[in-house]
C-alpha cells in the first residue's frame, strides 16, 4: 500500500532519513520506535506528503505521494504529534472545517462528525471550547479529526504524548477496531509497550536507519537470549551473580541485576543454584525480553538515554 | 533568558534607537534649519507693475515654497497660470496654496494692494504654516507695494508733467543736501522705492517680519486653526475680504484698508467636521496595519500547533492557506475601516455616504495593501515574535514617514521622496481625497491603481518569500 524506495531525506547537514526502504501492506498495523529525533515524524510527514525526499520515493497505492494529487491525499489521515486543532473554536466547529477542507458536505459532513464525537466519546462536549478540553479529551478529538473523510491510511504521530492511562486505552482500543475495520495504521512511539501492544508488525528506527523490522516475535529472535531474569542488587545475591557470569550476560541497572541466559541454559539450572544458595524464589522474575532489550542489543543504548 | 530572547532585546533596545534616528530625520532634526520645504504654492500674475514681479522672487526665495507660475503645455512650451488653471489645480491636489495676483493689484481708483489667496486646507498644520510665511512674505513687501501705488495716485492727480517735475525736484533737492545719483534718485522715486528695498535687504539678505499689528494674516486667516477657529469657521465655504481681530482692529485698521486680500477656500467647504475628515485616513490605516500585521503572525502559531501539517496532508495547499490568509486580511481590513467610519460618523458627524462608492473602493484597495503587508512581515520573519518586532517597527515608521502623524511636506526632500513609496502615503491620500476632497470613484482611481498596485508587488514578494521560507516544512 505504502512503498519507501531507499528515501534519503536531509534538513541541513543533517541526515533524517538514510536510504530508506519499507513497505507497508493493506491493513497492516506498523509501529515505527523509535527515539526522539530517530527519525520517525519525518518519515511520517514524507508519508503524509509534507516533505520530498532528496533521493528515493514515497509511493500510496503505486503514486507518488509528493506529487501533490488529490486522490492520493484523500486516501490518508495524518494525527500530527501536536494538537493540531483550533483551540478558540468549539469540537464541533473544529470538525466542520476539517471536514469541509476533506470535501464533505451537508448530511454527510453531520453523519460523520457524529460519528467522530461517539468514537471519541466527546458528544456532550461537541459544543465546548477545544481550548477547555484536558490534554486526553483533545487528543482523542486530534485523532479523530484525522477520519472524518475515512482515510485507507492513518498516520499516527505519537498520538498518546501526554495523555492519562484511561484516554491512552480509549485510544488504542479505538485504533484497534479500526484497523480491524480494514485501516492500514502507521504508528509512530517512542513508547514499547505501545509498539508492542498495538503493532502487527515494528520497524526499529535510530539516526534515520530502520534497523530491524518485522513482528514482535521476529525482533525479538534476533536477541541472543530467550528469557530474561531480573533480581536485586544486594550483598545476598552477589555470590550467585559471580556464578552467573559464565552462563550468560550479565548487567545492573537502576538496583537489579537482569540476567540474559545464553541459548540453551536451561532456567532449572538456574533456579537450582538459587536454591543451593538459599535466595527465596520471590526474588526472582522471569520474563519475555522486551523491545526495549532489543534496542539496547541493536544500539547499545536504552530508548530512554537514546 | 532575556538576552537570549533575540526579538525581544530588538524589540526592547533596537527598534526604539532605530525608530528615534529615524524620526530625527522625517522631522527634519538632523538639519540646520526646521520647518517645511518645498510646498507648492501657484502664483497667477495678471499685473503689470514691478513690484508684483519682486514679490514672486520674494516667495521664490522662500525655501518652504516651491512657486508655480507656468503651466506645462508639453514638447517643453509654457504659459502663464490663469485663474481658471489653478483653481482646477487646487481641485485636483497638484497644490494646494494659490495667490492672484489682479490686473488691479495696485487700483486706479484707490490708494493700496488687492490680491487674492485660495487655499485648500486638506492639512491643517500645513496650512496654518503656509499662511503664517505667506503672511510674512506678503507684508515684507507692502511697503514697496504702496509706494508704487502712492506714485500711481500722484501721477493720476498731478498729471504727467507735473508728476515727473514733482519727482525731479525731490531727486534733486535729496541729491543736493544728501548727495548720490539724481538720474538713480529720481528712477527709484517714481518707480515707488521710496528705499522699502534698502529695507527688506537689511540683516544680510533676511527680510524683516510684519509689523506687530499684522501679525495675523489679515487677509487670509489660518483655517481651522485654535487660535483662528472663529474667524476660520465664519470663512469656510465663501468667499470673504479679511477682517483683523476685534483687539487689533484700532492699529490695523488703516492697513487693512490698504491691503485688501481677499481669500477663498476651494476645497472642503462643505465637510461637516473638517478637522475628521482629515485625521480620520491617518489613523484608520495605523490601526488597520496592526491589526491584520498581528493577524498574519498566527501563520506561525498554526504552524507550531500542527494544523498546518494536518491541512496541508488534505488537498489543501501552501497557496491555499497564503490566499486565504490574505483574504481574511482584506475582509478584517473592510471591516475594520467600516468599524472606524461608522464610529467617526456618530462621533463627529463624519460624511461618509456622500461618496460611498469611492470610500469603499479606496478601502478595499488600503486593505489589500495592508493585507500583503501583514503577509511580507510573516514570510520574512523566523518566528511570531520576530514578525511582531519587524511589523512594530515597520509600522510606526511607515505611519510617520508616510504622513500618518504629520505633514509630509514637513519632512525633508528625501523623506518626502522615500514617503512616496509607502502604502501609509497613497492610503491616506485616497482616504482625503473621498472624505476631505470628495472626490468620485473615477477621481480616485489613480490612487487605488497606486494601492493595488503595491498589493500586488508585496504580495508577490511574500509568496516568493514564503516558498523559499520554513514555514511549512
Amino acid at each position: 500500500m505504502l512503498a519507501f524506495c531507499n528515501v534519503t531525506k536531509r534538513f541541513g547537514n543533517i541526515t533524517a532519513l538514510d536510504d530508506v526502504s519499507l513497505e507497508i501492506a493493506p491493513g497492516e498495523f506498523f509501529g515505527l520506535l523509535g527515539p526522539n529525533g530517530a527519525g520517525k515524524t519525518t518519515l511520517m510527514s514524507l508519508a503524509a506528503g509534507l516533505r520530498t525526499p532528496e533521493a528515493g520515493t514515497v509511493a500510496l497505492d503505486g503514486r507518488p505521494v509528493a506529487s501533490g494529487a488529490s486522490a492520493a491525499r484523500r486516501a490518508l489521515g495524518l494525527v500530527p504529534q501536536t494538537i493540531a486543532l483550533f483551540p478558540e473554536l468549539t469540537a464541533d466547529e473544529n470538525l466542520r472545517i476539517f471536514g469541509e477542507l476533506q470535501g464533505l458536505r451537508g448530511p454527510e459532513l453531520r453523519t460523520r462528525i457524529d460519528e467522530a464525537f461517539t468514537a471519541a466519546q466527546l458528544t456532550d462536549r461537541r459544543h465546548s471550547l477545544v481550548k477547555t478540553f484536558s490534554g486526553g479529551m483533545q487528543r482523542r478529538l486530534n485523532l479523530v479529526a484525522a477520519l472524518l473523510h475515512r482515510p485507507k491510511l492513518l498516520l499516527c504521530d505519537e498520538p498518546t504524548v501526554g495523555v492519562d492511562p484511561q484516554s491512552r486505552n480509549a485510544i488504542f482500543e479505538y485504533l484497534q477496531r479500526l484497523n480491524r475495520g480494514g485501516v492500514t495504521i502507521i504508528y509512530s512511539t517512542h513508547y514499547m509497550e505501545e509498539a508492542a501492544r498495538l503493532c502487527s508488525r515494528i520497524g526499529i528506527i535510530d539516526h534515520g536507519k530502520i534497523l530491524a523490522l518485522g513482528t514482535l516475535d521476529e525482533l525479538l529472535v534476533q536477541l541472543p537470549f530467550e528469557d530474561e531474569i531480573t533480581f536485586p542488587v544486594d550483598p545476598a545475591t552477589a555470590p550467585l551473580v559471580a556464578r552467573l557470569a559464565a552462563e550468560g550476560e550479565i548487567t545492573a541497572v537502576d538496583g537489579m541485576h537482569r540476567f540474559r541466559p545464553r541459548t540453551g541454559y536451561p532456567l532449572s539450572a538456574f533456579f537450582a543454584l538459587t536454591e543451593s544458595l538459599n535466595l527465596p524464589p520471590r526474588l526472582f522474575v522471569s520474563q519475555r525480553p522486551t523491545l526495549e532489550a532489543l534496542f539496547l542489543h541493536l544500539t547499545g543504548r536504552t530508548l530512554r538515554d537514546a | 533568558m532575556f538576552w537570549r530572547a533575540k526579538a525581544a532585546v530588538a524589540i526592547t533596545f533596537l527598534v526604539p534607537i532605530v525608530l528615534i534616528y529615524l524620526f530625527g530625520h522625517v522631522f527634519g532634526l538632523y538639519r540646520k534649519d526646521s520647518g517645511p520645504v518645498g510646498i507648492p504654492i501657484a502664483v497667477v500674475n495678471l499685473s503689470q507693475e514691478p513690484a508684483a514681479l519682486k514679490l514672486i522672487e520674494a516667495l521664490k526665495a522662500e525655501k518652504a515654497f516651491r512657486v508655480i507660475t507656468t503651466r506645462d503645455l508639453g514638447n517643453g512650451a509654457t504659459r502663464p497660470l490663469t485663474e481658471a488653471d489653478v483653481r482646477a489645480g487646487l481641485h485636483d491636489n497638484w497644490y494646494r496654496y494659490a495667490l492672484i495676483l489682479p490686473a488691479d493689484l495696485l487700483p486706479d481708483d484707490a490708494f493700496g494692494v488687492r490680491m487674492k489667496f485660495l487655499f485648500n486646507p486638506r492639512n491643517e498644520i500645513e496650512a496654518q504654516t503656509v499662511n503664517g510665511l505667506l503672511q510674512k512674505t506678503v507684508f515684507s513687501n507692502v511697503p514697496q507695494l504702496l509706494g508704487q501705488s502712492l506714485q500711481k495716485r500722484a501721477r493720476r492727480f498731478l498729471g504727467d508733467e507735473r508728476f515727473e517735475r514733482f519727482n525731479r525736484t525731490i531727486a534733486n533737492t535729496l541729491a543736493d543736501n544728501f548727495g548720490g545719483d539724481r538720474e538713480k534718485i529720481y528712477q527709484q522715486a517714481i518707480s515707488g522705492d521710496l528705499g522699502f528695498s534698502e529695507l527688506n535687504r537689511t540683516e544680510a539678505g533676511k527680510t524683516p517680519a510684519p509689523p506687530p499689528g499684522l501679525r495675523r494674516l489679515d487677509a487670509a486667516p489660518a483655517p481651522n486653526g485654535p487660535d483662528a477657529q472663529s474667524q476660520s469657521s465664519k470663512l469656510e465655504g465663501q468667499k470673504s475680504a479679511a477682517a483683523p481681530p476685534q483687539d487689533q482692529k484700532s492699529s490695523t485698521d488703516i492697513f487693512s484698508q490698504m491691503v485688501k486680500i481677499e481669500t477663498e477656500q476651494v476645497a472642503g467647504k462643505e465637510v461637516k467636521n473638517p478637522m475628521a475628515a482629515r485625521l480620520v485616513g491617518g489613523y484608520a490605516i495605523m490601526f488597520l496595519l496592526m491589526a491584520v500585521s498581528a493577524s498574519a503572525t498566527t501563520l506561525f502559531e498554526e504552524k507550531n500547533s500542527g494544523v498546518f501539517q494536518r491541512l496541508l496532508s488534505s488537498p489543501v495547499r501552501p497557496a491555499h492557506i497564503l490566499w486565504a490568509r490574505f483574504l481574511f486580511g482584506v475582509i478584517l481590513g473592510l471591516v475594520q475601516i467600516t468599524a472606524l467610519f461608522c464610529a467617526g460618523r456618530v462621533f463627529f458627524g463624519l460624511d461618509i455616504f456622500r461618496h460611498a462608492g469611492a470610500l469603499f473602493a479606496v478601502a478595499l484597495s488600503a486593505a489589500a495593501a495592508c493585507s500583503a503587508f501583514g503577509m511580507l512581515v510573516a514570510a520574512i520573519s523566523p518566528s511570531a515574535a520576530a514578525a511582531n518586532g519587524i511589523s512594530t517597527f515597520v509600522v510606526i515608521s511607515m505611519s510617520a514617514v508616510g504622513g500618518a502623524w504629520f505633514p509630509v511636506s514637513f519632512m525633508p526632500d528625501y523623506i518626502q521622496t522615500v514617503s512616496k513609496f509607502t502604502l501609509v502615503y497613497w492610503s491616506v491620500e485616497g482616504f482625503t481625497d473621498v472624505l476631505w476632497a470628495g472626490r468620485s470613484l473615477l477621481e480616485v482611481l489613480p490612487t487605488i491603481g497606486i494601492l493595488a498596485g503595491i498589493a500586488a508587488g508585496v504580495m508577490a514578494v511574500a509568496v516568493w518569500c514564503f516558498n523559499r521560507g520554513k514555514l511549512f516544512d
